[in-house]
């Protein structure tokens, strides 16, 4: 890859390692990095993936991991990920509780990502991996010139290490060099050119416990680095990364009782990235909002202020903390689910040169609620199903100070890794992904699912990034159906199986004839779930049988209602008819569908159709439309 | 004649679409799938529901096997992935009920839990039913509009 041309193109050719047991998500996740041009690489098991970016450090960019594995913890992964590769992680979970949100900032994950993941949220990612190489700069060179530390540095590395970020890095900041030089605050103080000396601090768990204690033990408005060094007593540690690291935790104190703000691209503020366990967050999604409730806007006020003003001083006074704390706390009561509160992150002066791009945008708060727009409702629902239980939870949890958190996040890891320990694995191990060395798409599969029959195109979807190409990834025909085992990945799970599982489902244009008949009858089942609610249904025991045939009478009674559509030899589900819609709709709206605690009107549809009565043409090629008249009476 | 077809599977597909998604069936991330699908893989959003229904039936399976066994902490794990790809792939109904059926496991209650299963198995089952209607008109119009005679 031509570094130049990457660091044009920025963020394309991101490398990154997305791990997810859900393969459903793996498969989406991977699509849209492709579609970002990211160099995307797969999958399914954290030790897997671990062996992978020990084996290949300096070879991904950022880390998708995701919460609930059955392997290994998240978390676990997490922590590994920034103890021995200090790379980012973004965590992704279905649960959107402010008490896993914060967990995850309390591990030390750049971003927390709700599922369902969009391809927007995807697109942002890399401001993580720049910000984090901003601040290992920083961190490394508290005296050096930005610019030429940073070059000095990707110089000491792997020569292997071309990064793009780096590049990109270089580029993007290069202009804004002068101007950032000027509001850099006390880190930057001097132009020297000299690499930095220092070695770099490593913010592991329990060095960060032990400033926890230290600041505990001082009281937070006290503890300045010089007593705090003293009480952590450890050698090595200078005043100054104490300095910085304190100055990094009550930025994020203050972020975690500010409420943050979910919007694409521009407003995605940058705060500050504690280098250690407690990761920055980009942002919290607004399902974490609901929950959250508001920060009332005096604080916020007060938040900005205070973030715009005195960047210099970052030594927030104690009670504006626990003010904050206390009403973000309080404010899990009343959760609006609307509400878009404005994080007061974005001005980290550290990154005021990017920061000065979002700043105008970001300091209106008014402005910014507004422009949230309809949320995607299914997201809010999950969202708001828990409120009662998060809150009850957090509040117990949290009296005043995370500090307390803090000192019990071992002991809650601890009882995760041995909740997760005691699961039976879910998959077998055939469901694993195959991991490919550079984001070769697995793309083999064992039989064919649905096929287009006329379309040349492969099915399987065949992407291969050339090793050195950034945004190539071409479509391989279907000779490549076997070709890529080759890449088979050491030292980790490297069953080359499919993707597409294989899963037989009624291609009704498909060649395979063995299916035949099992799709007419498939053909024919299409509306059973519009019959009346079945109580028992579908063992799902035979996998096979993609319907359950084996098992429920009633199951097959509705079978033989529709069997009358079978053998018409046609393709289209006939019973794609007006009159059946309506009676399923009916049928639908009897049921108590009580499981929307936000009160979805999906209970009462009758009327909504927009199908029109008119006879529809195709429908009358198919004598079987008399059958349909029988199914609504 | 062909061509004319292939208008009316089209028109056909986007019907059974805009019942779903005003059924709650579907949701605007099945549009995001959708989006997805281009040139360069033209069978993405089929291929991501074959995965979707392998896993989920899965799933559905063990956790039928768990309730048996009233393993109500296993089976929220597996909810949680339930979940997951089910809102990944745009399936409302079947994340709420999940959703419903997590909260009744967080309480160990049997009753609950049961009445969720089955739910959850109805809904699944409609999805798939309807995914695969769906799927259907897809690749009828993929043929109908390939056999095209040449003007």
């Amino acid at each position: 890859m031509a570094p130049c041309a990457a660091a044009a193109e920025f963020p394309v050719g991101l490398r990154v390692l997305v791990v997810d047991d859900d393969a459903t998500t793996l498969k989406i996740i991977e699509q849209m990095s492709i579609r970002c041009r990211y160099r995307v690489t797969t999958c399914t098991e954290a030790t897997v993936a671990l062996n992978l970016l020990r084996e290949r450090k300096g070879c991904f960019d950022v880390v998708l991991s995701d919460v609930h594995m059955p392997d290994m913890d998240g978390y676990k992964l997490l922590e590994h990920v920034g103890l021995e590769m200090d790379l980012p992680v973004i965590m992704m979970s279905g649960d959107s509780t402010t008490s896993a949100v914060m967990k995850g900032i309390r591990h030390g994950a750049c971003d927390y990502l709700i599922k369902p993941v969009r391809e927007e949220e995807l697109r942002n990612i890399w401001q993580h991996v720049v910000r984090k190489f901003w601040n290992d700069n920083k961190e490394l060179d508290n005296s050096g010139s930005m610019e030429d530390s940073d070059r000095n540095k990707w110089g000491n590395d792997d020569a292997e290490y071309t990064s793009s970020v780096a590049d990109a890095a270089e580029v993007v900041k290069a202009p804004k060099k002068r101007s950032s030089l000027k509001e850099e605050d006390i880190e930057l103080e001097s132009d020297d050119p000299a690499t930095s000396k220092k070695p770099r601090v490593v913010w592991s768990v329990e060095l960060h416990q032990q400033f926890v204690s230290a600041v505990n033990q001082l009281g937070l408005d006290k503890a300045v680095p010089k007593r705090i060094l003293e009480l952590m007593n450890v050698p090595g540690l200078t005043r100054e990364n104490v300095a910085s690291h304190l100055q990094k935790f009550r930025l994020y104190l203050k972020r975690l009782s500010g409420v943050a703000q979910q919007q694409n691209g521009m407003l995605n503020a940058i705060p500050g990235t504690i280098e250690s366990k407690l990761g920055a967050t980009g942002r919290f999604d607004i399902q974490a909002l609901a929950a959250a409730g508001h920060v009332p806007p005096e604080t916020l006020a007060a938040l900005h202020a205070e973030l715009l003003g005195h960047p210099a001083t970052h030594m927030m006074s104690t009670v504006d903390q626990t003010t904050l704390l206390q009403a973000s706390i309080q404010g899990l009561k009343h959760s609006h689910a609307e509400h878009a509160v404005a994080y007061g992150q974005p001005l980290v002066k550290c990154h005021s040169n990017i920061g000065k791009n979002f700043s105008p945008s970001i300091l209106t708060v008014n402005d910014t609620s507004s422009g949230y727009g309809t949320w995607p409702s299914s997201n809010n629902t999950i969202g708001l199903v828990r409120p009662n239980s998060s809150v009850e939870r957090v509040g117990i949890q949290n009296n005043n100070m995370l500090m307390d958190i803090l000192e019990h996040q071992q002991s809650q890891q601890h009882q995760q890794k041995q909740q997760l320990q005691q699961q039976s694995l879910i998959h077998d191990q055939s469901c694993s992904i195959n991991v490919q060395p550079s984001c070769m798409v697995v793309p083999s599969q064992s039989s064919d699912t649905f096929q287009a029959v006329n379309s040349p195109a492969s099915v399987n979807q065949d992407f291969s990034f050339a090793r050195n190409a950034i945004i190539d990834y071409s479509l391989l025909s279907q000779k490549s159906k076997n070709s890529f085992s080759a890449s088979q990945f050491p030292g980790g799970d490297t069953k080359a199986r499919g993707v597409l599982y294989g899963y037989s489902t009624p291609s009704t244009c498909s060649t395979s004839s063995s299916n035949g008949n099992r799709q007419q009858l498939q053909n024919s089942t299409l509306t059973f779930g519009a019959a009346r609610p079945l109580p028992s249904l579908l063992p799902m025991s035979d996998r096979k049988d993609p319907y359950g045939f084996k098992s429920g009478d009633l199951l097959d009674q509705v079978c033989f209602r529709n069997l009358g559509f079978v053998g018409k030899g046609t393709c289209i589900p006939s019973r794609f008819v007006e009159n059946e819609i309506e009676s399923s709709v009916s049928d639908f709206s009897q049921m108590k569908v009580n499981v929307d605690s936000s009160g979805n009107t999906r209970n009462q549809e009758p009327n909504f159709i927009n199908i029109p009565k008119v006879s529809h043409p195709i429908i009358e090629r198919y004598p079987s439309r008399d059958h349909s008249r029988v199914f609504t009476e | 004649m062909l061509g004319f077809g292939a208008d009316l599977l089209w028109a056909d597909m986007n019907r059974l679409l805009a019942f779903l998604f005003h059924q709650g069936v579907l949701d605007e991330q099945f549009l995001q799938l959708q989006q997805l699908q281009d040139e360069a893989s033209p069978n993405f959003v089929s291929e991501v529901v074959n995965i979707y229904f392998h896993e989920s039936e899965k799933l559905l399976t063990n956790l039928r096997g768990l309730l048996m066994e009233r393993e109500y902490k296993k089976m929220g794990i597996h909810l949680n992935q339930f979940m997951g790809s089910s809102s990944s792939i745009g399936a409302k109904r079947v994340t709420n009920v999940c959703v419903a059926f997590r909260a009744a496991t967080d309480q160990s209650n049997r009753a609950g839990c049961l009445r969720a299963l089955e739910m959850l198995e109805h809904e699944y089952c409609y999805l798939k039913n309807k995914l695969h209607e769906l799927f259907q008109i897809e690749q009828q119009r993929a043929l109908v509009a390939g056999v095209r005679y040449p003007v």
